[in-house]
């Protein structure tokens, strides 16, 4: 059997902090984010990759029948497409138009609101279905949550919120050896009903769903083209489309996940390294080769194998470094007291009735945050740095304080004046 | 063979005034453990002594002959420093910077240094800073071996880029001389390419080192009140225009409006103090600083295991080994990003020198953010781990094998 290629790009941009400073705490509302550097960030990319890549796509599945793909854009991307770039969103209408282009639900504020808050989790989910099918006209119907972070749990969740699939990263230790090359589902189990009451309130979907398949990327294949593509001294150096091809089907199964970010094209791997060329090539060679595409929803709706491969995530997994796991957000000091000082103030915000300072308290949600925050290989003197519009983590935490600081300080109510003021 | 190295020091510890001395022993200590012969000359007897190591000094024999008087400093003379050190007034006299007797005291030590080590039968001859350069060329001339330059300070990280042009020439010929430059941090390097004109193929750097000593038992200060501890803030250095203490002083006035509790400490002595004094009054620090004067061995411990955040605002400076101290004893730490150890550290706020509010705001958050603090005194000392004077006197023995070679 032809095994179906299954492409998802990741398409996301947060809202970087500006240089805070203590002096601006408590003094009218500062704004917490870099406009400037944002609206320069989103329009160094647009012309990098959004706009030569959707072009590029556009033009492939408009020519090639057989030629499907799939996004997840985050909703802060979104509002950023809105603020910073009208023609990147128009570009990504053009591709829903064609009706051959599948858009996935994630976390509105590409967030890590799982690891704290079941309802503020179902809540951007919700936000970000709502947003989906105003601006593309499609309802999701699959989820992959920030950064590919999973657990049977989260499967569970996403279920009962209505979806019928969830994207997850092949890593070995899911795998135990076994090709990723199938769709697969969690192990069953109730969760608490607590829980379960949280989920059938803020259901982003009308109806739970039965049952959920995984599919899990294929990380060799994906990173062969998102990491590696013009790494000289790979042994694989240069990669052309006839042999990916070559490789693709030898590796089988029923459909292969090249799940990447959307910034390989371009970006990560910039033009004059063929990228283009390269994407340009596969569709003519998988047409005549037999090889067909699908979105994450069509290798769903077409499995109909009776045996069930069951992948068992006990633990978070990822598709970040090495590791696969939450240690590129979570695990340092500053990193976790961040979070956790974040979601302490989940309910004052709630309840303040405010709208802006719930809107700004979600952008600080943004998985990024606590990413530029990292400092997992610096022990070993290792020259590697995390990628981050920063110097040093420590200047993420500084802005990042100062930022939940001053959200504090307009959380706290004007104290009514005590009696011995008014008389 | 077991290689062996003839080495031009000028000041040793128990007396020493600064840095050099303590990457000096350091190094030597590393040396000695690398298996490597060190015969140290000093221009006088400092009570110097390592297990294994010869020193020399010129005996009273020889002074006679030759009428030495150096009992100087490389950092005084302190009086008539004090004149050009107001900074709104610099540079003034510059001549005077060390005071007539440097000079002096420096071309004895040249003149001696054939004397007194022509039955020394080095592979290398090594000096330490520019005092020591000509006298350890003449040594190489004489005895036909490859001459190093090691570089702990420059004269423009002294001086604010206005050197003592005698002093800055002296330096640039030794330079010049060396057949190899050993720079303290990639910061020193480039300044020797970029003010010095030195090739910079012939500069190595090699960073300094840090040994830990055995944790103090020493209780830390506390309060007499049992009452929780005022957060301490500390500078430690010479009070001399490279040190930038002038800075410390304004970061920690903005510091002081926020955070009212907060302590300031500056220890050491230098020129600057009673200028320093005058500008603590004014800013409305009085009752929130206090200057200790000289320090040493156990009171600088306990500063710096008081201390909630050390702050090195260094104009220039080549590496900085107070960075690595307080980050042994635990200590947070803001640098200058003009300096070495900033290349080196890891796990701390850099701040440029200037930048006054930046300092006064990465310091306010550190006070602030308790998980900060802990994780900056966590995880910084991990630098330490790669940076003991074993290995860094590793890389110096591996240079010396590198040139006896050719």
């Amino acid at each position: 059997m032809t095994p179906k290629i299954c492409f998802y790009f990741q398409v996301h941009q947060p809202y970087r902090l500006r240089d805070l400073r203590v002096t601006d705490i408590g003094k009218g509302d500062p704004d917490y984010f870099d406009i400037e550097k944002n609206d320069a960030i989103f329009r160094k990319v647009a012309e990098k990759c959004y706009l030569p890549a959707n072009k590029l796509i556009l033009d492939l599945v408009k020519t090639y029948p057989d030629f499907y793909v799939s996004y997840s854009l985050s909703g802060v991307f979104l509002d950023q497409c809105e603020e910073y770039g009208p023609d990147v969103l128009d570009s990504f209408r053009a591709l829903a138009a064609t009706g051959k282009v599948e858009f996935m639900a994630e976390t509105y504020y590409h967030s890590l609101s799982y690891l704290k808050s079941l309802d503020e989790f179902c809540a951007q989910v919700s936000k970000h279905v709502k947003k989906i099918q105003k601006l593309f006209g499609q309802t999701p119907s699959v989820f992959r949550n920030t950064e590919l972070i999973y657990s049977n749990e989260i499967a569970q969740a996403v279920r009962l919120m209505g979806f019928k699939g969830i994207l997850a990263e092949g890593a070995d230790r899911l795998l135990e050896g076994r090709s990723p090359n199938e769709p697969f589902v969690p192990p069953k189990f109730r969760m608490p009903k607590k829980r379960e009451l949280i989920i059938q309130n803020n259901r982003p979907l009308p109806e739970r769903s039965d049952n959920i398949h995984v599919l899990l990327k294929n990380y060799r294949l994906s990173d062969d083209v998102a990491f590696r593509f013009s790494d000289r001294s790979w042994v694989g150096f240069p990669l052309n489309a006839e042999t990916f091809t070559d490789w693709l089907l030898s590796s089988g199964g029923n459909n292969i996940n090249l799940f990447m970010d959307y910034e390989t094209f371009g970006e990560h791997q910039w033009a004059d390294t063929g990228i283009f060329e390269f994407v340009r090539a596969l569709p003519k060679i998988w047409q005549d080769r037999g090889v067909q595409t699908a979105t994450p929803s069509q290798v769903i709706d077409s499995w109909n194998a009776k045996h069930k491969n069951i992948v068992d995530a006990h633990s978070y997994v990822s598709w970040a470094d090495s590791e696969r796991d939450l240690s590129a957000w979570q695990g340092n000091l500053i990193q976790d007291a961040a979070l956790s000082a974040l979601f302490a103030l989940e309910h004052p915000v709630k309840e303040s009735g405010d709208t802006e300072l719930l809107e700004i308290w979600r952008k600080l949600s943004t998985s990024d945050h606590f990413y530029y925050m990292c400092t997992k290989y610096w022990s070993d003197g290792d020259v590697h740095k995390y990628f981050s519009p920063y110097d040093s983590p420590y200047e993420a935490y500084r802005r990042y304080s100062h930022a939940l600081c001053d959200l504090r300080t307009r959380l706290e109510e004007p104290k009514p004046l005590s009696k011995k003021h008014t008389m | 063979m077991k290689l062996h190295t003839l080495m031009f020091g000028w000041e040793y510890p128990p007396h020493h005034t600064g840095g050099l001395g303590v990457a000096c022993q350091g190094l030597v200590r590393g040396l000695l453990k690398n298996g490597v012969h060190v015969t140290l000359v000093l221009p006088h007897n400092q009570g110097a002594t390592e297990e294994n190591m010869d020193v020399r000094f010129p005996t009273e024999e020889v002074r006679t002959i030759i009428q030495v008087q150096s009992a100087l400093q490389p950092y005084d003379n302190f009086e008539e420093y004090a004149a050009r050190l107001n900074i709104h007034n610099i540079p003034r006299e510059i001549n005077t910077l060390y005071g007539p007797d440097l000079g002096q005291a420096v071309e004895q030590f040249t003149a001696m240094s054939v004397e007194m080590t022509k039955d020394i039968h080095a592979d290398v001859v090594h000096s330490h800073d520019w005092m020591t350069f000509e006298a350890g060329a003449r040594a190489a001339r004489y005895h036909d071996k490859p001459f190093i330059a090691h570089i702990h300070a420059t004269e423009l990280d002294r001086t604010n880029f206005s050197p003592d042009p005698w002093i800055a020439e002296k330096e640039r010929k030794g330079l010049m001389a060396a057949d190899k430059v050993i720079a303290v941090s990639q910061y020193t390097k480039n300044m020797l390419t970029d003010h010095y004109g030195i090739n910079g193929d012939k500069i190595n750097v090699v960073y300094n080192g840090h040994d830990q000593k055995a944790a103090s038992t020493e209780p830390v200060i506390m309060s007499q009140t049992g009452k929780k501890k005022k957060p301490i803030v500390l500078f430690l250095g010479r009070l001399t225009i490279q040190k930038n203490p002038w800075q410390f002083l304004e970061v920690a006035k903005r510091v002081h409006d926020y955070r009212p509790d907060a302590q300031f400490i500056m220890a050491g002595d230098g020129s600057m103090l009673n200028e320093l004094v005058d500008r603590a009054c004014a800013l409305g620090l009085a009752d929130n600083i206090i200057f200790t004067g000289k320090v040493q061995g156990k009171e600088i411990e306990a500063l710096y295991r008081a201390a909630d955040c050390f702050v090195m605002p260094s104009l220039s400076e080549p590496f900085g080994l107070v960075a690595l101290e307080a980050i042994a004893h635990g200590t947070p730490v803001i640098l200058s990003k003009q300096s070495g150890a900033a290349e080196v550290v890891e796990h701390a706020y850099k701040v440029d020198y200037w930048d006054t509010d930046m300092m006064a705001d990465c310091l306010l958050t550190i006070l602030r953010e308790e998980p900060l603090a802990m994780q900056l005194q966590a995880e910084a000392p991990r630098v330490l781990q790669r940076l003991t004077w074993q290995n860094q006197a590793g890389k110096v023995s591996s240079i010396y094998r590198d040139m006896t070679q050719c």
